[in-house]
């Protein structure tokens, strides 16, 4: 599809959450051996991962976020207009994850809440619809919540995600602003559904409902072609997304790209003829969290932000689909970034 | 390509190439021969194909099929998709 822009929103708060217990691959990892994991490590640049336990899903992680978001802005809930939930890791299949939000923020009955399945390419996916849905009538403040919890279908003996995969929430919080303010927010959006059985949960879903093999329940990673896809596609969208937008990639202060894997992010940071300074970087902390490692790496990436100037961010997003995205918006210098942790033994669903 | 032949740019000659895959996998060059089977050398493993994949692209411009990802077995498919690229003059 061709690049295509929005002109009516603005980011004001964004606040990530991971669970606070914090995994160490060097020292704690016993499932490989030592010289093994630090091979992995080496490579993948993972060093710690926040990982959940089984009281916690991705609605007690955006849920954090959401309340965070909400008390920094002062925003009374009856005022959200919007709830789109992203993730590939909800509670239920049914309801959505959207609803079960919905009701533990105290959101009115006049809010669309709804849920959007996609992973790594998530976030802009997130923001382009609700950066949509704020072009039209009756909507005037949205939550873009994106969370996954990729640890808890990681298959802790299969070497290729087990010490790759951490988790996290995020709350980003958008608002109507008029053309006259807004600035353009340009996106590119794609898929390839060639690709879908290369990254997926194989068993569980209504094609397979209650597969014998106990591992169809975990993720299954053919991870030569999602390399293969990130080559072929990542460069290609960052240069039609800026050519599109008439933006020179120096016009650009940070480059966010989706946490995949240290080694991945190096080789496409040189093919795109990027610098690393320009990359920030959260894959050491936190791992590979799948879609929300793009609104975590805004918050903890170590964004440098002059007072008084907004920074022009070019997301890119890529993955489990195949699907990928870019969205090149700006963060203005008064909106709020800030990051929360949730304690194991938070069942939000069930307090 | 407007009919004319594509360019052997970066070029090697197969004793060449065949050093710069014992150099990517850290292995002695005596001990890479166009018949060396992937098993054969250690750091070949899923991380190895993901750095094989990353130089092809880096040095030769080259990427790949998706088909001959999993279809390389040996030293010689590396060199097959060198030709074929015409990336080997000799």
């Amino acid at each position: 599809m061709a690049v295509t822009f929005t002109q009516a929103a603005t980011i004001r708060a964004i606040t990530s959450s991971v669970p606070s217990r914090r995994f160490d691959n060097l020292k704690d990892a016993t499932n490989f051996d030592k010289d093994e994991v630090e091979k992995v490590v080496r490579m993948a640049g993972v060093k710690t991962r926040h990982t959940a336990d089984d009281s916690i899903c991705c609605s007690d992680l955006c849920l954090a976020a959401a309340k965070d978001v909400l008390k920094t802005l002062d925003w009374a809930p009856e005022t959200i207009d919007g709830l789109i939930m992203v993730t590939q890791s909800p509670d239920y299949f049914l309801p959505s994850t959207a609803c079960v939000v919905h009701q533990q923020l105290g959101l009115s009955d006049g809010c669309a809440a709804f849920d959007v399945g996609l992973g790594c390419s998530g976030y802009a996916y997130g923001v382009w619809l609700a950066a949509m849905m704020l072009q039209g009538p009756g909507f005037r403040r949205i939550l873009v919540l994106h969370g996954d919890t990729p640890t808890r279908f990681a298959r802790q003996s299969d070497r290729a995600v087990a010490l790759l995969f951490g988790d996290a929430g995020s709350a980003t919080a958008i608002e109507k602003s008029g053309p006259d303010k807004a600035s353009k927010w340009w996106f590119s959006l794609h898929s390839d559904g060639t690709g879908s059985r290369d990254l997926i949960i194989p068993g569980g879903g209504f094609r397979d409902r209650f597969p014998e093999d106990q591992t169809k329940h975990f993720v299954h990673m053919n991870g030569a072609n999602i390399f293969n896809f990130t080559l072929k596609r990542v460069p290609a969208l960052l240069n039609d997304t800026l050519a599109a937008a008439g933006v020179a990639k120096e016009a650009i202060d940070y480059f966010i790209f989706h946490q995949s894997n240290l080694f991945i992010m190096r080789h496409l940071a040189n093919k795109c003829g990027l610098a690393m300074p320009q990359i920030p970087l959260t894959i050491e902390e936190f791992g590979s969290t799948g879609g929300p490692s793009v609104p975590l790496t805004i918050t903890r990436g170590k964004l440098n932000r002059p007072a008084g100037r907004g920074l022009q961010l070019l997301l890119l997003t890529y993955g489990v689909g195949l699907s990928w995205a870019s969205a090149l918006l700006d963060l203005p210098s008064e909106a709020i970034l800030n990051h929360v942790e949730v304690a194991a033994g938070t069942d939000s669903a069930s307090a | 390509m407007n009919g004319m032949a594509m360019a052997c740019q970066p070029c090697m000659n197969t004793a060449e190439a065949l050093r710069w895959i014992a150099g990517l996998f850290e292995q002695d060059p005596e001990q890479v021969k166009a018949e060396t089977l992937r098993e054969e050398i250690p750091a070949w493993d899923s991380l190895g194909v993901l750095t094989l994949m990353a130089a092809l692209d880096k040095k030769f411009g080259v990427l790949l099929g998706n088909g001959e990802i999993s279809a390389m077995k040996s030293v010689n498919d590396v060199l097959e998709v060198l030709r074929k690229n015409n990336k080997i003059n000799g």
